[in-house]
């Protein structure tokens, strides 16, 4: 049961990381990316690639995976610098698409569809060491950076563009320096995710990396409350946690198991939605439309 | 005073009640705690078609072995849904090892084998596969088992066969380029030279891809006799019948993936091939017999290889357990594994089937032509 | 001749996209919501459609019954799961989870009972014959080509000549407006989510007969309906079901130049490129910044 619980939280945490710098983002910069899980992957690909080649240290694996998919957040910095909202939106999962397909196809980085395997298990200055206690202390600094940032000038910048862009403009803001590190930030840190994953499952290949989890990390951002710093950690822990526990349910016949767990996710995200717009700690009265 | 018969009376309900709890228990220590066997299937998403195929497999196979008292312990068959993804296989494949003690997961998909097969083999818990057949399935782990064909073994009897029955000489392929579709597109390569064909032209398709008409038409331009498919799952049949639809008529040719229903009661796939480990429901040894008519008449359907993998795969826990209860050994991955390897030969649905040193179940195969409305025909045995 | 077969394949997608496309901008021009689980419509529409042709019924009744399906979906979801939210915080992403859950649920419900795997409406119309040497088209062609020509001419007609569709235009670019004319902006939202799921119907219709459906098919159309809002430019109808045509034709004649498994990233890039490039889309009025 305690190994059980262990991975568990190892999964959490991971995705806490995934849906704490995505909510870094959308929530405090209104750039709603449906792309994260594809810095998840560069992260991941990234961490593998060192551990396989080089040594599976799991602190050099981060800064890695963080460099490289921090580098190429360019890709989604540029659209966001041009275009908002919805426009947006469509870029991220154009992004994500043709991300998909290079993931599948560049095997000598990504080993293709069938992936990365015996990725060795990591090691901390060459002693071993769980991913899970690395997990934790990553998603503690990054939930500490988020306040940080959250509460100083570059965090007011960022609000300021979400709620009027031009107005933070217009005030001698630097918008466009100031989105393109806040994607570099988030992205970089969905990369130390990345790298982390790889570690702990042993295994990473492209099917981890599509649209369905960059909705997934979405959905956790949304349902815990956007613009909060715990809302996203509360969401993962009930989209990660709400299977889990119905995987507990004694009396499902085992061909209709599946089917019955992702009706009742599906419907507890729709009716949170419709009772608890804001999320689960989201602050109901903000942003009310006046109708 | 008062309250004494309200005492009473509660002690006697409470007693009542507990009653067939302790029988139960009883009962229990007779036979012992059941054996936790996991299954770890794609039970929800596009690809649940194959895991309920699994699961009916493992079932009868439980129930054979029940029916026929050949363990002393029951045996609890406990679902995980794997959707077919690395992520919830990990999750589904702890909670097995973990929290339910399985000794015993039957596992299914390549990226789901490959996700879980280093937490198997940590625990020492003997993982079998019979659905997927990707090459890199093979010596993963040594608790880490195939009972079907991977393959290697599948695309050498096919070629063999149309080239010489089919008068086969160019063949086009239509594949995802995984792992397995990779394989098969070099056994093609390799095979095809050998019999006097050729390997006229390959076609990689996204895992998502959903038309198939405008890849007919680079099919068509190549002038094949056949054409081989590597997919598997809902996007096979979309294959077949964007080929069909779109002139595409000569042979249309698999592995083992062809297999499931919703190809086999296609009209569009009567008339095609696909390779199996050998399977003869008719007229084939007793256990194949017995598994097939115990088949129909539970689940009225006629059964096909996957049913008979996962039949075998659950079969061959109680083959080995039931050693191990007469050595009045304990049964573990470790105990299982050593029974396998001492063993090695085993008879099984399809026949007599032999273990390599990696763990991998080696049988004879044998080329299916669908005839529609979900029929089959054993064209070379 | 590659070339030709490759625009009739692509031609015929492109259709199906197109009235998809139609489909999902019509309710975001009009409502600003964005319709996620309109691939559930189109999933419903479907399988509806098929559940009427094993019951052997007439072909027209089970269109009636798919068309019926999706409006009754579309007019559920504004009314049951969009207005809720909206009342409270109309946040666009709030939207997309409560869409996505539904999706999930109507995906699964799907997998209990109409069974897993590959379904297909057998028909021979989906099957092409040889009309010029090398080229095969099948009487679908003519059928998606045709619908979708006809539905386009009908949905302008009604857009421009009555008072609804007027009323609907107006919504899009002033709501405030539609109220002091004393028009119920409720009552057009759930006429646009009405007409916006029927028109997945047909497309939903033709899939079933050509590359067959199965629980998870609503997720593509989503995708392909959202890019071809983007690409046409949002608010323009003209531009959405053109743009649809468009990919469906580029995905297809790209298998002239780049090898299969490169046409759907082709979609995506053009998305892509048009975003950076061009964001107000094909028809689009004014740039989105």
């Amino acid at each position: 049961m305690i190994a059980y619980l262990s991975n568990l939280a190892t999964q959490v945490a991971i995705f806490g990381i995934l849906a704490a710098t995505l909510n870094f983002i959308l929530g405090y910069a209104g750039i709603f990316s449906i792309a994260h899980a594809v810095f998840f992957g560069l992260g991941a690909y990234a961490g593998a690639q060192i551990a396989l080649l080089l040594v599976p240290d799991v602190v050099l694996a981060c800064i890695v995976a963080a460099a490289i998919a921090g580098g190429l957040s360019l890709c989604l910095a540029l659209p966001a610098l041009r275009v908002r909202g919805e426009y947006f939106v469509a870029a991220s999962l154009g992004l994500q698409m043709v991300a998909v397909t290079l993931f599948s196809e560049l095997k000598p980085l990504t080993g293709g569809i069938g992936g990365l395997v015996g990725i060795p298990l990591p090691t901390l200055f060459g002693v071993p060491v769980g991913v899970l206690p690395v997990a934790l202390a990553a998603l503690a600094l990054i939930l500490l950076a988020t306040a940080l940032l959250a509460r100083g000038s570059f965090g007011r910048t960022l609000t300021a563009i979400r709620d009027a862009e031009s107005a933070a403009e217009a005030l001698g803001k630097n918008v466009a320096a100031a989105k393109t590190l806040a994607v570099g930030f988030a992205c970089a840190g969905a990369g130390v995710a990345g790298a982390l994953y790889a570690l702990h499952t042993s295994f990473v290949n492209v099917e981890s990396f599509t649209m369905d989890y960059s909705v997934l990390m979405m959905a956790m951002v949304i349902i815990g409350g956007t613009g909060t710093l715990w809302g996203p950690l509360i969401g993962t822990v009930l989209l990660l946690s709400l299977p889990a526990a119905l995987a507990f349910l004694p009396f499902l016949p085992a061909t209709e198991v599946g089917a019955v767990q992702q009706i009742i996710i599906g419907l507890a995200m729709t009716l949170l939605m419709i009772f608890r717009p804001a999320g689960l700690v989201g602050d109901l009265s903000r942003g009310q439309t006046t109708a | 005073m008062n309250d004494a018969p309200t005492i009473r009376r509660r002690g006697l309900v409470a007693a009542g009640l507990s009653l067939p709890f302790i029988r139960s228990a009883a009962a229990q220590q007779a036979s012992g705690e059941p054996y936790v066997m996991g299954t770890l299937f794609p039970m929800s998403g596009p690809n649940a078609e194959y895991g309920e195929a699994f699961t009916r497999g493992a079932q009868l196979a439980l129930s054979h072995i029940a029916a026929d008292n050949m363990l002393r312990r029951p045996i609890r068959l406990q679902a995980e849904d794997s959707q077919a993804l690395p992520q919830p296989s990990v999750v589904g494949m702890n909670k097995l090892v973990n929290v339910d003690r399985a000794v015993w997961v039957l596992v299914s998909w390549t990226a789901s084998s490959k996700a879980v097969a280093p937490i198997g083999d940590r625990a020492k818990v003997i993982m079998v596969n019979g659905g997927a057949v990707g090459p890199d399935l093979s010596g993963l782990s040594p608790y880490f088992w195939n009972v079907i064909a991977l393959a290697h073994l599948e695309v050498p009897v096919l070629v063999d066969y149309l080239t010489r029955h089919r008068n086969v000489k160019r063949m086009a392929l239509v594949y995802v380029d995984d792992p397995l579709g990779d394989a098969i597109l070099g056994q093609l390569r390799t095979e095809l030279p050998k019999a006097g064909g050729q390997l006229v032209g390959s076609f990689s398709v996204p895992r998502a891809a959903q038309q198939f008409g405008p890849v007919a038409a680079r099919v068509r331009q190549t002038r094949p006799d056949a054409v081989y498919i590597a997919s598997f799952g809902a996007q096979q049949s979309q294959i077949i019948k964007g080929l069909r639809d779109n002139g595409v008529t000569q042979i249309l040719c698999s592995y083992s993936a062809f297999s499931i229903d919703s190809v086999r009661q296609l009209p569009e796939a009567v008339g095609a091939l696909y390779t199996t480990q050998k399977l003869d429901f008719e007229s084939g040894d007793p256990i194949t017999r017995r598994f097939a008519a115990d088949f129909r008449a539970r689940y009225n359907q006629t059964p096909v290889a996957y049913h008979a993998n996962y039949y075998n795969a659950a079969y061959l826990f109680g083959l080995l357990a039931r050693q191990l209860e007469q050595a009045n050994e304990e049964v573990n991955g470790e105990s299982l594994r050593q029974a396998m390897l001492r063993t090695r030969t085993f008879d099984l649905v399809g026949g007599r089937g032999t273990f390599d040193d990696q763990g991998n179940l080696m049988t004879q195969m044998q080329v299916n032509e669908i005839k529609g409305a979900g029929r089959t025909e054993i064209v070379q045995g | 001749m590659l070339f030709l077969q490759l625009l009739i394949n692509g031609l015929q997608t492109g259709a199906i996209y197109a009235l998809t496309a139609a489909g999902f901008a019509l309710i975001f021009g009009a409502t600003r919501i964005f319709h996620f689980a309109h691939g559930t419509a189109f999933t419903l529409a479907g399988y509806a459609f098929l559940f009427a042709w094993r019951a052997d019924w007439p072909g027209w009744a089970g269109v009636l019954v798919a068309v019926a399906a999706a409006t009754l979906f579309g007019m559920a979801m504004e009314r049951f799961v969009y207005r809720p939210i909206q009342r409270h915080e109309g946040s666009f992403f709030t939207v997309f989870v409560a869409a996505f859950g539904v999706g999930i649920v109507v995906q699964n419900l799907i997998g209990l009972f109409a069974g897993r795997g590959l379904a297909t409406v057998d028909t021979p119309l989906s099957f092409g014959t040889e009309v010029l040497p090398e080229i095969f088209v099948a009487p679908i062609l003519w059928i998606a080509i045709g619908t979708a020509a006809v539905l386009f001419a009908a949905l302008t007609v009604f857009l421009t000549r009555s008072h609804a569709g007027v009323a609907l235009r107006a919504l899009a670019q002033n709501p405030d407006l539609i109220r002091t004319y004393g028009l119920s902006a409720n009552g057009l939202s759930v006429l646009a989510f009405a007409i916006g799921s029927a028109l997945a119907a047909p497309a939903a219709i033709i899939t079933a007969m050509t590359s067959g459906l199965n629980e998870a098919i609503g997720h593509q159309v989503m995708l392909i309906s959202i890019a071809a809002t983007i690409v046409g430019g949002i608010g323009s109808l003209r531009g959405a079901a053109l743009a649809g045509l468009m990919l469906g034709v580029a995905e297809s004649l790209a298998l002239q130049f780049v090898d299969t498994q490169w046409a759907e990233a082709v979609s995506f890039l053009v998305l892509f490129a048009f975003i950076l490039f061009r964001p107000s889309g094909i028809f689009g009025v004014a740039a989105a910044r």
